[in-house]
């Protein structure tokens, strides 16, 4: 189980390993025994990639979660998988640096995790997301060997096997050692929460902003059901109730003046484009409110029923407006309550649906409307996931966005890593993608032995 | 279905598990196991309620055993999950189908039961007196027991070296004492009134210079905490109705310096389920919340103490009750006292009523990144306000060799007014 | 059949080029379902194929039975400046592309080594980064998606055309940097940047070790430029080595930055270029790497970057070099031969340093290979996905050399 309410499985055996020798001892063995597993973090997925099925063992990361070290000189750290994202953030700050992708479910949410689903967040609208911040993995095969890829430089020792391996689900091995970039802490920061009467107005504030030039640090919008949610939990955060859309939109860098410019630029821009107020956050613990407001507002939406479905899509920047549009004409159509909070600057969505999932009638329709909304922003140019991974929720969807051939190559991929597909088996791939480009090569990765060859001549 | 039919478990619907709470819970912290976590607990006692899961199964009884109760995953919650409401519900159908552990029926029988309790606690302060248990303290189950019972002793002529400061400005407290006095009725409570006695007379000290009168009521028994969380329900309410009786349909305020018999007094509506209860709930206040005063201005000062002090809140103020604010006012009304910030203080210490007996080895697992923490920080006094705490935090500070003492806050507050000349 | 009547019946005349000198017949395909059909042909039977842009970058002068050259895919699907994403076909010029976004008030944030008419699919096949990716990141960076054919002629998508997207493994990595190993890359879906409206250079010249502490102290002051480059003086061609540096954004920024840098550098010793002095230099600098037998880059953490360069001077001689320093980044160009480049391989592997072989003569490429210096279980990894991609291994690529 984990974020996502729609699936609940249920593992044979379920593994800690305190350490990363313990791990590779039971990989190792699972090999020999020929049994799939599957690597778990916090557990805050949302696409259902942790589940383990019967027959898999379920092998818990969450002990494994030592520093190793930060280094402020080459700006970089090395952490164990099972470290915290949040715990990360506040170990490089002392030395004046940041890890920057900021999932909201940084808190709980762990490094392996967010390598294995390349997360996003908030802050990666200007500084990228993990798959920019991963220098170097030591990665634990499904055949229990550990291979060192990528270096501290970030420059790869031939292809970029770092760039396949992050976002691949756990479909590729365990990353067992993670050196990631870190940042400089922005000197200068400014948040300015603007509120709008019009969900579409709203959209095209955003439009409005990129085209400036000025990249923010993060441009995110949520709409009244989930102000309304966040409005009644704890992390009450101040935003107005009556809004049919608020922007909350961060501008720093690492000089203020330049900050300050940028930051009037766009608050005119705002008001141009019809905030009726844009307000700018006064202290540190003013911008901190303003912030756990929307990162907790995915937990706060339990609030309006005892299940809920985060989507997550992407579309093209510029059809945001009508998107959100259909969407809400989606929802109406089955009954059903949407809310959306979201990463408008990458054009990113998060519908999401609440439901009582003990009702099968209701159940059904969410996935209906949850496969309609998807279709809808396929056809805007968009895809399937943005930020949250395929997982096994989103596999029906995948023949949408790519062909036969191209969903083989992945599978190929994965073989070549994990030729008897024992780690997190079922997922990512549906199953019926063109089988012929395994077979074909019959090239399994048991004949790793062989010299690796110069020349294809 | 209503909230009485479903007996607490309703709380737990609002859960999305989206994992917010994981590093809010020790004991998870501790071990990495989803299911010691509340994401995991709360799947478990869905599972219970639905009847997947068996009432009898040792793996829900071990993890349900294992939480603390702290409640530290409910102030983190974004949905407002009721974790506390639906863990009394689950352990009350575990207790329902299993007897309690042989640990605990002991334990509440030797340290709840009138008659018997006054014995053991005797027994308990000749022991203290010797000062032997504080020499025997460890990490050892006796070592913690020792530990445990050394940490309940007042100290010695009171903390800190006091300013000798001799001009007494004598009764600026008389501009804030209503006359004629409030009147407020004390709940001694069990371990409170066997080991502590010491925190009662500087309760009734301090409130007097505040300008409350504190009256003893007697009748009261135990407040049933321990009986709840043990899943013993029938008990607790039987304790609480022979409380309602004794402390009557006035409507004075009842002061309670433990954090966790506070928590539960204020619950007796739920509990009992009818309107004496809940009336008698409206009446309980935590000790620190009268000192504060409802406008928040904080006690009357005292003289200056030269101490660096720790503040635990344990999780049956802070995350129960949610006060948050009221013992720092105590503080904050002692000159010179300076607050040593300490990673993590809100975080449970593991002692969690009986807990820290029946679950020895996370119990002590939780309580060791407290009290490495603790050490780093180095202030003379961990000041919390509960009885739980005081003996959990004082025994691991006597096993790592600490010098730092654990005590009540309006201990400190009572040195402060002492020394100031109030009591003379 | 001859090879070239085979290939003039399934794509038509026009497809057939002239041959360069070593007569190796030259086809260009006209559309990416071309290249599916030329390499599936191939695969069949059994032509080894080597793959080229505009020819200004690599040597074109593997053995081969076949060049496909991508140079008539040089369409521009699509430019939305609105969304900031374009797609181009892999045979586009840069040059070409970079003005045709201008148009539209977009920019491509990077700024490759060689001719002004390298083609996008070479900049991307071999991940060449500029002195721009101080400030955007590597090739990899800008890339949201792209297309591509395997050795034996299956056609490819991966990524897609918007900002985020976590679909399906991550195969647009594997093309960037992969020379061209894993298949021939026909459309690239780009993440672009609007055209900054302050764009500045200014340039310090003095002795390396000065620079490198200028450089230094940019860095801790909080500038953010786009560009921080260290040029040796043979490839700045001026007497002593260069410090450049790009500011490129919004006004405000590039205002704030310029009034930092003359406090970082002690007193305004920077001297600003005017605009087509700043295209010139940059434009020279980058060209000046196609000019030289021999091109490699190698990446270190910057803390090592000044023991890197005098290891290259040490080694190989006092060339061409240009470093970012801080993106950890140094290009070397010049001419050397086989048991150097090997040595230095070997020494560089030691301190966790890659090296990769951006282009040499066949006889230096194909005996070293574009990688090497593999941790353990990297190769057969690598080995892996060559067959998976190429399983006939029509593809000629120097990989890890012989």
């Amino acid at each position: 189980m984990d974020g996502l309410p729609t699936h609940r499985l249920i593992p044979d055996l379920v593994v800690l390993p305190g350490t990363r020798e313990e791990l590779v001892a039971v990989v190792r063995l699972l090999a020999a025994l020929g049994v799939s597993f599957v690597p778990r973090g916090a557990g805050t997925g949302l696409s259902g990639g942790a589940l383990a099925a019967e027959g898999s063992v379920l092998l818990v990361l969450t002990r494994l979660n030592r520093i190793v070290r930060i280094d402020r000189d080459s700006r970089l750290a090395v952490v164990e998988p099972g470290v915290v994202n949040a715990k990360l953030g506040a170990a490089a700050r002392p030395a004046g640096l940041q890890y920057a992708p900021d999932p909201s479910s940084q808190s709980a949410c762990t490094i392996g995790g967010n390598v294995a689903e390349n997360a996003g967040g908030p802050h990666c609208l200007k500084y990228g997301v993990t798959a920019n911040h991963i220098l170097a993995l030591e990665v634990l095969l499904a055949d229990g060997s550990l291979v060192e890829i990528g270096s501290p430089s970030g420059e790869s020792w031939g292809p970029d096997l770092v760039g396949v391996f992050v976002g691949s689900e756990g479909n590729f091995g365990i990353a067992t050692r993670i050196t990631v970039r870190l940042t400089p802490l922005p000197r200068a920061v400014r948040t300015l929460l603007a509120d709008f009467t019009g969900l579409r107005t709203a959209g095209e504030a955003v439009s409005a902003i990129i085209a400036t030039g000025i990249v923010p640090a993060a441009l995110e919008m949520m709409d009244q059901s989930c102000i309304n949610a966040v409005e009644d939990s704890v992390y009450a955060a101040g935003y107005p109730r009556d809004a049919a859309a608020v922007l909350l939109v961060e501008i720093d860098g690492r000089n203020s003046d330049a900050v300050v410019a940028e930051t009037d630029v766009v608050t005119d821009l705002l008001r141009q484009s019809g905030a009726r107020s844009v307000r700018s956050a006064a202290t540190e613990a003013e911008r901190e409110r303003l912030w756990q407001g929307r990162k907790k507002a995915f937990g706060a939406m339990g609030r309006l029923s005892r299940d809920l479905v985060v989507q997550d899509a992407v579309v093209p920047r510029s059809v945001l407006p009508q998107v959100l549009e259909t969407i809400a004409a989606i929802a109406t159509h089955y009954g059903l309550v949407v809310s959306n909070v979201f990463h408008a600057g990458d054009g990113n969505l998060h519908p999401n649906i609440s439901f009582d999932a003990t009702d099968p009638v209701l159940k059904n329709k969410v996935e209906a409307a949850s496969a309609e909304i998807m279709q809808a922003c396929i056809a805007a140019g968009g895809t399937i996931t943005g930020e949250h991974g395929v997982g096994i929720d989103k596999m029906r969807y995948m023949p949408l966005i790519f062909d036969a051939e191209s969903l083989g190559a992945m599978q190929a991929v994965r073989r070549v890593f994990d030729p008897d597909e024992r780690v997190n088996p079922g997922k990512v791939v549906p199953v019926h993608a063109c089988r012929e480009w395994t077979h074909a090569r019959g090239d399994r990765v048991g004949s790793r032995g062989a010299a690796p060859r110069g020349e294809a001549a | 279905m209503t909230g009485i039919a479903r007996g607490g478990f309703e709380g737990l619907d609002a859960c999305v598990h989206c994992g917010f709470c994981l590093q809010a819970c020790p004991t998870f912290l501790a071990t990495g196991d989803e299911s010691d976590s509340p994401r995991g607990r709360i799947e478990l006692m869905r599972g219970l309620e639905r009847g997947d899961i068996a009432a009898t199964d040792p793996a829900l009884i071990s993890h349900l055993d294992r939480c603390l109760g702290c409640r530290g995953c409910e102030p983190v919650c974004p949905s407002g999950v009721q974790y506390g409401h639906g863990l009394e519900a689950a352990r009350s159908r575990i207790a329902g189908s299993r007897p309690v552990p042989g640990v605990a029926r002991l334990a509440l029988w030797a340290l709840t039961t009138p008659g018997i309790s006054s014995v053991v606690y005797w027994f308990a302060r000749v022991l203290r007196a010797t000062g032997l248990p504080r020499l025997l303290a460890g990490w050892g189950r006796f070592g913690f027991a020792m530990g445990m019972l050394a940490a309940t002793r007042a100290a010695q002529g009171g903390g800190g070296r006091r300013k000798a400061a001799k001009a007494r400005q004598v009764a600026p407290a008389a501009i804030r004492r209503p006359s004629p006095p409030l009147a407020t009725l004390l709940f001694r409570g069990c371990v409170m009134q066997g080991l502590f006695s010491h925190v009662h007379d500087a309760t009734i000290r301090t409130l007097g210079v505040n300008g409350y009168q504190v009256r003893d009521v007697s009748g009261q028994v135990c407040c049933g905490a321990l009986h709840a969380h043990a899943g013993l329900l029938d008990e607790a309410r039987a304790l609480a109705r022979v409380n309602v009786d004794a402390f009557g349909d006035g409507d004075e305020p009842i002061v309670v310096n433990s954090a966790g018999c506070g928590a539960l007094m204020k619950e007796y509506g739920r509990l009992l389920d009818d309107l004496r209860g809940e009336r008698f709930g409206a009446r309980v206040r935590d000790v620190t919340e009268l000192l504060a005063g409802s406008a928040m201005k904080g006690p009357v000062a005292g003289e200056p103490l030269d101490l660096h002090v720790a503040y635990d809140p344990p999780c049956h103020l802070l995350h129960a009750q949610g006060i948050a604010v009221q013992p720092l006012k105590l503080f904050a009304a002692i000159p010179l006292l300076e607050l040593v910030p300490v990673p993590g203080a809100a975080e449970c210490c593991g002692s969690a009523g009986l807990f820290t007996l029946l679950e020895p080895e996370m119990s002590r697992a939780v309580l060791q990144t407290k009290i490495d923490r603790l050490r780093e920080a180095a202030p003379q006094v961990v000041a919390t306000g509960n009885p739980g705490c005081l003996m959990q935090i004082g025994a691991g500070l006597a096993a790592a060799g600490s010098a730092a003492r654990a005590r009540h806050p309006v201990e400190l507050l009572d040195d402060a007014y002492r020394a100031a000349g109030r009591y003379e | 059949m001859t090879i070239l009547e085979k290939v003039t019946a399934l794509l038509g005349e026009g497809a057939v080029l002239e041959a360069g000198t070593d007569r190796v017949p030259r086809v260009a395909p006209g559309s990416p379902d071309a290249v599916a059909l030329l390499l599936g042909t191939a695969h069949q039977e059994g032509w080894r194929v080597r793959i080229e842009g505009a020819g200004t970058w690599l040597q074109s002068d593997a053995p081969a039975d076949l060049a496909l050259t991508t140079r008539r895919l040089d369409r521009i699907p699509a430019i939305e400046p609105s969304d900031l994403t374009a797609t181009a076909e892999a045979g586009i010029g840069l040059d070409q592309l970079r003005q045709q976004l201008a148009d539209r008030g977009a920019w491509l944030a990077i700024d490759p080594p060689g001719l002004a008419g390298r083609t996008l699919g070479s900049v991307v096949s071999t991940a060449t980064a500029g002195p721009l990716r101080h400030g955007f990141g590597p090739i990899k960076d800008h890339l949201l998606g792209v297309t591509f054919v395997t050795g034996d002629g299956r056609m490819v998508q991966s990524g897609g055309r918007v900002m985020k997207n976590v679909a399906g493994y991550d195969l647009t990595r594997l093309q960037a940097g992969g020379f061209g190993a894993f298949g021939v890359i026909v459309l690239v879906h780009l993440r672009l940047r609007t055209l900054p409206r302050a764009d500045v250079t200014y340039v310090l010249e003095g002795a390396r070790e000065d620079l490198t502490q200028v450089g230094e102290d940019i860095a801790a002051a909080g500038l953010t430029p786009a560009a921080l480059e260290l040029v040796s003086p043979a490839l700045a061609r001026r007497e002593r080595w260069v410090l450049a540096v790009r500011l490129a954004g919004s006004p405000a920024l590039v205002a704030a930055d310029e009034a930092g840098l003359g406090a970082a550098s002690g007193g305004g010793r920077f001297s600003p270029l005017r605009a087509e002095e700043a295209h010139a230099f940059w434009m020279r600098l980058a060209e000046g790497f196609s000019v030289r037998p021999v091109t490699f880059r190698i990446g270190g953490v910057p803390a090592a970057s000044d023991e890197l360069l005098d290891l290259l001077q040490h080694q190989l001689g006092d060339e061409w070099i240009s470093a970012s320093p801080a993106a950890g980044a140094i290009r070397w160009t010049g001419d050397t031969n086989i048991d150097r480049l090997q040595r230095l391989r070997r020494t560089l592997a030691g301190l966790e340093v890659p090296l990769t072989l951006e282009r040499a003569p066949w006889p230096l490429r194909g005996a070293v290979g574009h990688f090497g210096a593999y941790r353990e279980g990297v190769g057969p990894l690598v080995a892996g996905l060559r067959r998976t991609f190429d399983p006939g291994g029509a593809l000629v690529v120097a990989t890890e050399g012989s």
